[in-house]
């Protein structure tokens, strides 16, 4: 069966709110609207997969809530890259992280043996050896070896012990979730990390998975086809948690705060409420928001295989929009609740010279603050 | 054409403490990760684009055990015709000589215009196996080529020397040239293809099969001990956080006049 018929491109009437809202618009040549029109018209996708910016797009999925149709776009550029890695002809950066996710189980090639490492002097159960538990947390590669990251994940670990919590991880076991590979077209690693993945639930028997990350919530949540097991992402076990009393953020943080909704957690989960109200729960902290947020978030760049792979997008990049409009409004600091939006926002505020005047923060690192926990 | 490649299987080791093991005579590679050697995979990259442009039929060799034919399997994935995998119990720690042996026993029965391997192996980095196994086969060889062009029964092959120099040789067919990596980008190898060949014969030879005893692939170089090298001076190991490390870092550049 072809792409059109797959994606019953037939549908599409042409009517451009998939280009019109696709946040890479601005600085890449990539037309969504065109490519499917393309894909359609030729006899086959061979001249679409000459294009290089079709590894611009970040498969933030905007173009597939826009459709007024319900055609996916987004999944179609998947399905494109599924083509080209196939033909073994991709990108170095893609091969690199496809093969290093094979081999260590993380898209960065760092070793498994230190998976864990991110612990540092903390103590925590590894599953199943270390006993059982009833919550899974699972870290995600980027928090497991990224030292911005790491005291993130210590901290969601002291704030569930805080909340008395019974939860464990899978240390070195966990194996990336996947969610990024799929995206790249790497369909056979997919399956293969959630069989890894899925065994180690299984294995752990808990009754639900707490993740660092939305692109490991996503996954697992509607590319898993996790049966019985509760998956959340930490926003939304937080806001449950204050919700229920048994966290208390108690000192104020007198701070003028814009949040940054992530695409996987936010557009793509419809998770919008849970972190502002962890933020709302903290005391003095004054929440700001974007012109563009909630569904209308503007992407920051990270997803669908772009922590790898640069593209061929120029102009300023939608993270520097992003930290610019922050400072323009006022807001002292900028909190995300996911890892790949942290790490390109910081570099944001670097590349744009605004380290004096802005910082950007995980909601983790905030709430850590209003507990008075060492981060 | 008749191309053979000759593959190996090695321990990836990038951020890996090594450690001997009781014995002294290996490192430990329980629990690390196998890949095909980096050198390998250009050159099995190159012997599949000569299929692509001139038509001609790849073997793909390896000498190993069952878990050595994921090398096998990611070579017919790429496009290689047959898989030939040599394993015998008494070929126990083998050095490059008796891997060459081998190698060589089974290649002068296969019709064979070109034989391609990597310069070298991740592992032990020898550099051995390829030249000794071109002397076995009484063929021409060079190695370090970083790019080759065949025409009427030669080849022309580039050389990496030293110093950013090359050289250029006219050589003969039948010839064993070793890869250096750079020659080509090699592609990327899906899970799906690999499950496609999943099924594939792999032809398993041991030394009877290829008419060898025993004394004929005793090892000429025994390993006497493995260990760490001592710690020299003027090395300083840095230790600390991030920050700290950084800083330590600026402070010894800025000193040396890096920066």
């Amino acid at each position: 069966m072809g792409l059109g018929e797959r994606y019953d491109l037939y549908a599409c009437f042409q009517c451009g709110k998939c280009t019109g809202g696709c946040p890479l618009s601005l600085r890449s040549p990539l037309n969504v609207r065109v490519l499917l029109r393309e894909v359609l018209l030729a006899e086959g996708p061979e001249g679409v997969l000459q294009r290089p910016e079709l590894w611009d797009c970040t498969t933030c999925a905007t173009c597939t809530l826009r459709c007024p149709r319900g055609l996916e776009p987004s999944e179609v550029i998947v399905a494109l890259r599924a083509e080209l890695v196939e033909s073994g002809r991709i990108p170095k950066a893609v091969i690199d992280a496809l093969e290093a996710t094979y081999v260590h189980g993380n898209p960065w090639g760092r070793a498994r043996q230190k998976r864990a490492d991110w612990m540092g002097e903390l103590r925590v159960k590894v599953l199943p050896e270390g006993g059982r538990a009833e919550w899974l947390y699972f870290v995600g590669c980027a928090p497991s070896y990224d030292p911005r990251l790491q005291p993130i994940a210590r901290v969601l670990c002291g704030v569930m012990e805080q909340a008395g919590l019974d939860f464990g991880v899978l240390g070195t076991k966990e194996s990336c979730c996947g969610n990024e590979i799929r995206r790249m077209g790497e369909e056979g690693l997919f399956e293969e990390l959630r069989q890894q993945n899925k065994e180690g639930f299984r294995a752990s028997g808990v009754r639900g998975v707490v993740t660092t990350s939305p692109h490991c919530m996503n996954a697992f949540r509607r590319e898993y086809e996790l049966e019985g097991l509760r998956v959340l992402h930490y926003t939304e076990l937080l806001a449950e948690l204050i919700a229920q009393g048994r966290i208390s953020p108690r000192r104020e943080l007198r701070q003028r705060v814009v949040y940054h909704d992530p695409c996987f957690l936010g557009k793509q989960n419809g998770v919008f409420e849970a972190p502002r109200d962890v933020l709302r729960g903290i005391p003095g902290l004054e929440l700001l928001e974007f012109s563009r947020s909630r569904e209308l978030s503007l992407c920051c760049e990270g997803g669908g295989g772009r922590m790898w792979v640069e593209g061929v997008g120029q102009g300023p990049r939608n993270s520097e929009l992003r930290v610019r409009e922050a400072e323009a409004m006022g807001a002292e600091v900028i909190a995300t609740a996911c890892p790949f939006c942290l790490l390109n926002l910081e570099d944001a505020v670097k590349t744009t010279g605004l380290e004096d005047k802005l910082q950007v923060k995980d909601i983790l690192e905030l709430l850590a603050e209003a507990l008075q926990m060492e981060v | 054409m008749d191309v053979v490649v000759c593959l190996k299987r090695v321990p990836e080791v990038a951020e890996v403490d090594l450690q001997v093991d009781p014995t002294g005579k290996r490192v430990k590679t329980e629990g690390l990760p196998f890949v095909l050697n980096d050198w390998d995979s250009y050159a099995l990259e190159e012997a599949v684009r000569i299929k692509e442009r001139m038509g001609a039929k790849v073997t793909a060799v390896t000498v190993g055990g069952e878990e050595d034919e994921e090398v096998l399997r990611r070579a017919l994935a790429l496009g290689a015709d047959q898989a030939i995998r040599i394993s015998d119990p008494r070929l126990q720690a083998p050095d490059a000589f008796a891997i060459a042996r081998v190698l060589a026993q089974l290649i002068k029965d296969l019709p064979h215009d070109l034989i391609l391997v990597g310069v070298q192996a991740a592992d032990d980095g020898y550099a051995q196996v390829g030249p000794t196994l071109a002397e076995l086969l009484g063929i021409p060889h060079a190695t370090l080529v970083t790019s080759l062009e065949l025409e009427g029964g030669k080849a022309r092959v580039r050389r990496e020397l030293e110093a950013g120099l090359e050289e250029v040789l006219e050589v003969e067919l039948p010839a064993l040239f070793s890869i250096q990596s750079g020659i080509n980008e090699p592609r990327y190898v899906s899970i799906l293809g690999i499950r496609r060949v999943a099924k594939k014969e792999i032809k398993i030879l041991g030394l009877e099969a290829l008419g060898l005893e025993p004394e004929g692939v005793r090892p000429k170089v025994l390993l006497e001990r493995l260990f760490s090298p001592p710690v020299g001076e003027g090395a300083e190991i840095i230790t600390g956080g991030v920050e700290e490390v950084a800083e330590r870092v600026a402070e010894i550049f800025e000193r040396g006049g890096v920066i």
